[in-house]
Formats: structure tokens, sequence, C-alpha cells
């Protein structure tokens, strides 16, 4: 308290103010646990919906960003050309494009052998990342592996697989995927284009930065290549990713409103605690107005100390918070990334500042009532 | 020219229905350096007159002046700012804020402006209180709370100190310091009114006025 008496000297208001809260110590204390718990409510439930949507992104993973492009058997569509590709690429923007040719094939390494897709592909690098090794470029020579498939053949970056008789040299192994990509690389082996024939393509698979540019890039595919007849399927999971992401979105607005009630509830305390205040203050401030200290002068100083109560609570609310948060990751199978994300910081400040406009609204009319008593009357008493 | 002056000021309110005449076509004048006490009965209209004359209250009818100015319409924001500027108040409960120390109490009228501290040390100092500069009110006497009521009164450097019963709440001897004090600020040329029942203020006085149902004798 006393590291802020030359700030009291400068703001009168301010200083005042502490001096006002320090006179009723317990009855403070009890308004600022009133803002501490609504704090604590609002930004604590925040964060744990936060922290689901988080999770829940997680697990969907690319399914809400990938699309996959194949040819449509019905109307005798057999392959995806190397327009429609072109087509593709330029509807697709920044997004990753990457054309397949698919096929199935035995593989083997000394004694382990198994069976497992093919993808011929040209820029492996457009979808798919590296865990072992380097992606080509181009994909010239040899094989790259996804990860179940090097796990069980025991293999590595470096090593040699027989793919259908011929030997490989084994170029980079893939990282396992989280959660459902659609085409899910790890019982795969991804071989140049060169080692199939023909020069259609089977499937191509679009990669983009977020479901919502996914749908607009599905949606151009679509009015592109199916003009006239339906010669693609576009398969997306963006419409079930967004109602997945909706329903997040409910949760979260519940238990952030549940949160706000509290704080609501906690203004009313601090309403109450400055009425009284005023009431009990009222020669005082009288004497303040009589001297010649304005009007708004009294209505800033009473309006301080609802925003410092508020301001108090809303600090040890959010220390709580953070504390509960560490305790969640501690004690749950929460990762620690979706943990730190920055969007939940937002809701601690979030949570903050609206304890203080909270803390500041319900100090309007008690502080509008004070400094509105003229002081002849309020001096008789 | 007058300090303050009232001119043909009537004041009358509403007390619960029917209409009471506080102050009754008063004339009124106070010269700077003039000591006036103002005597009378209880209800005679002595505090309104002090309110009015202190711009705490405004009369019904008639003209007043503070300083040669004529302050009788002002508004509320120019009535507090005219008291900042040129009145400056003593009560008989002291009055002063329980959470403050001394020399913040007595730098309350300018705290939001230039917050001067080191003018109320002085004048606290020249009280005679220059080692109660942090103390609360609650740890001072009678006579220390009132002398640290009259610093506060002059920190603005006013023109016209009103005292509504400066002595009222001391015993004797306390309240003739106060006397002397309240004395010595006209020296300075600052005009000032006392409200009383202490026939001791006479002999202070320069000038005995007398009120009786709102009208002066």
């Amino acid at each position: 308290m006393s590291r802020l008496a030359p700030l009291g000297r400068r703001l009168p208001a301010v200083l005042m103010a502490r001096r006002n809260l320090s006179r009723h110590r317990l009855r403070s204390a009890l308004a600022c646990l009133g803002i501490c718990i609504g704090v604590l409510a609002i930004a604590s439930l925040g964060i744990f919906g936060n922290v689901l949507a988080l999770s829940a992104d997680d697990a969907i993973g690319d399914i809400g960003n990938q699309i996959v492009i194949t040819p449509n058997a019905d109307e005798g569509v057999e392959e995806l050309t190397a327009r429609d590709v072109a087509a593709i690429e330029r509807v697709a923007g920044d997004a990753g494009v990457a054309p397949l040719k698919t096929d199935g094939a035995q593989l083997s390494r000394g004694s382990e052998s198994t069976f497992a897709t093919v993808y011929g592909i040209d820029r492996p690098g457009e979808v798919y990342v590296a865990d072992e090794g380097r992606l080509p470029d181009r994909h010239r020579q040899g094989a790259i592996l996804g990860a179940d498939v090097a796990e069980t053949l025991d293999a590595d970056a470096g090593s040699v697989v027989t793919v259908e008789g011929t030997d490989l040299r084994v170029v980079a192994v893939l990282e396992p995927t989280e959660g459902f990509t659609p085409a899910a690389p790890d019982g795969a082996v991804l071989l140049p284009e060169s080692a199939f024939p023909g020069t259609g393509y089977d499937q191509v698979i679009v990669e983009a930065d977020s479901g919502a540019e996914a749908a607009v890039i599905a949606e151009a595919i679509r009015e592109t290549l199916n003009t006239r007849e339906d010669r693609v399927d576009v398969f997306e999971l963006t419409a079930v990713v967004e109602d997945v992401e909706e329903f997040f979105g409910l949760l979260s607005g519940f238990l952030l409103g549940l949160g706000a009630i509290s704080l609501v509830v906690a203004g009313v305390s601090i309403l109450n605690v400055m009425l009284m205040s005023a009431i009990e203050r009222r020669t005082e401030i009288g004497v303040l107005r009589a001297v010649g200290v304005r009007k708004r002068e009294v209505m800033a100083t009473l309006l301080v100390e609802a925003g410092l109560l508020g301001v108090i609570g809303g600090l040890v609310g959010v220390v709580l918070t953070a504390l509960l948060v560490a305790g969640l990751y501690l004690f749950s199978p929460v990762d620690l990334t979706v943990v730190l994300d920055p969007t939940n910081a937002l809701y601690l400040l979030g949570a903050f500042a609206f304890g203080v406009l909270i803390s500041v609204v319900s100090g309007l009319y008690p502080a509008w009532r004070a400094a509105s008593v003229p002081p002849v009357e309020a001096l008789r008493e | 020219m007058a300090s303050a002056e009232l001119a043909g000021v009537t004041k009358r309110y509403d007390g619960g229905g029917e209409v009471v005449t506080a102050l009754s076509d008063v004339d009124f004048a106070v010269e700077p350096g003039e000591f006036v006490a103002v005597m009378g009965p209880s209800g005679s209209g002595k505090s309104t007159l002090l309110n009015v004359l202190g711009l705490l209250d405004d009369p019904t009818e008639g003209v007043r002046y503070l300083d040669g100015t004529d302050v009788t319409h002002l508004d509320e924001r120019g009535r507090t700012l005219a008291r900042k500027e040129f009145v400056g108040f003593v009560f008989q409960e002291f009055h002063l804020i329980p959470t403050l120390t001394a020399v913040e109490n007595v730098a309350l009228p300018t705290m939001f402006d230039s917050g001067d501290d080191d003018r109320a040390a002085e004048l606290l100092s020249r009280f005679g209180l220059e080692d109660r500069l942090t103390h609360r009110p609650s740890e001072l006497s009678g006579g220390q709370k009132q002398r640290v009521a009259i610093a506060r009164a002059l920190v603005n450097e006013p023109t016209l100190v009103l005292a509504d019963e400066p002595t009222g709440n001391l015993d004797t001897e306390t309240g003739e310091r106060i006397l002397d004090e309240l004395r010595g600020i006209c020296a300075a040329g600052v005009a000032v009114v006392a409200v009383t029942h202490d026939p001791e203020l006479e002999a202070y006085a320069d000038r005995v006025v007398r009120i009786e149902d709102g009208a002066l004798a």
C-alpha cells in the first residue's frame, strides 16, 4: 500500500478511495471476494470451454482441412487428367495440391513383409510431413514409407525395402498422423509417379489452411469441374466439422453466460457496499463539497473506490484461475499446448476487464447519489 | 469594497407544508480584516445567514456579493468554484475527514487542483501543530482539531472565513485560544464572520450583530 503513496499524492481520488476502503477492511474484502469469484467463474469456465474446443480440434485433426477429389465412376470417368489437376490447382490458390495414383503392393524387408497401399505422388511435400529423412521437392526415386509400414518393416530412412520384387531405398519416413485424415498415409508407401503406367490420377488431395478455406475451395472445384457433367466426387467434412465447432461455440457461450451471472451478482454486492458507504459518508461528502471539491471529483473518488475493489478482486480471481488451469493440466490428459494457447490468456484478460467494468458500473449510481446531495443538507445532519 | 455583502436578502423554505422565513430582508456587509460576531438564539436564522453568505444556500430574494462580484445567481458548479476561490469554512463539529492526516485535511480544498501540501504544513505550523502533521483527527484533541479546521479554511487564501459556533464544542480556555487565532486571521485582511451563542466572542469581535426571527436587530 505504501508504494502507492506517491501515486495518491498526484491522484487525490486514488488516495481518498484507498483510505476509505481500508476503513472497513472486512466489508471491502467481502466485496472483492464477490468480484474475485465472478472473475474466477467467468475465466475458468471460459478457459475450460476453450480447452475442450481446442482439444476436439486437435482430435479431429486435418479432417476439416482436407478435400479429396476422385473421378466419378457413375459418369464413366475413370481417372483425373492433368487438365483436371491443373484446374484444381488454379482454384486451390495457396492450398497444397497432391495428385495421387493408387495401387496395392507387397512390401518386404528381410524376414518382415506387409501389404500396403501404394500412392504415386510427384510432390509429397504438399500434403505430408517427414518424420525421418527429407521429402524431395519432386519424388523421382526411392520410396517414402508411412509410419505404420516403417514400423512393421522395422525400416528407417536409408534402409532398402522390396516393393513388388524391386529393391528401393527409403528416402523418408512420414510423421504418424493424429486423428482422422481422409488420405491417411500411415499404412502406405509413396512411390514416384513414374512407377505407375498411364498419365491419369486416381485422386487429388487438397490441403487447405482452415476448414472454412477448404469449404470455399471444395465449392470452387465443384463449380469448375462439374459444369456439364459430374466428372468428380468432392469429399470434404467441413460441414461436419462446422457442426462440431458450432456445438463447442454454444457450449462456451453457455459456460461464459454462467460465469457472467455470478459476476453480475458480485456487481450487486459492490453496488450495495458503495451505497452503504455513500450513505454513511453523507456528512463527510457534504464537507468536501462545502470546501470547494466539485461534484465530479466526488464522483471520481467513489468510482475509483468501486474500481479498486474490482481490480483487487479481479487480480486475485485471475491468479486463482491460473492455478486452477495448472491443476487441470497436471491432473487431466490435456495437452500443454492447449493449456498455453494464447486464446486462454484472452479469456483471463476479458474476465478481468469485465470484472473491473462491472465494479465501476455498479459504483455509478452510488457515486452519483453521493455527489448530488446539496452540501447544506448533508451538513445539517 | 466589502468582502461580502447581502442586500435585501430574504430566505424562505418549505418546512413540511408551511413556508418558513429564515431570513427576512437582511442587509449585511463585512469589510476586509473585520471580525463580525452574529449572535442570536437557536432558530433565529444565524446558520442560514452563514450558508447564504458562503454560497451553500441561495437567497429567495435579494442580492449577494462576494469581493464585489454579484454571485446571487451562480449555478451549482459556479458556486462550488466560488467557494473554493473566496470562502473558508470552520464548523462547530470541526468536520475533519477521519481517513486523512492533519496535513491532508488542510490541503483538502485544493487537493484536486494543486494539492499544495507545503502550504498546508506551513499553516499547521503557524497554529502550533508542526508536530501533528501526519496525525489522524482521532489522534487530536478538540482544540487541535479546530485549529486544523481553521488551517483548512485558510489554505485557499480566502477573502471571507465563516465560522459556525467555532467554540461550541470546546472548553473555555481552548475556546479563547481559537478566538485568538480567528482574530489573528483578520490581521491579514481576511474578513471573519462567526455565528455564536458564546458571549465570550463579543470581546474579540469588531462588531456584534444580533439576529432574531430572521431579521437583524
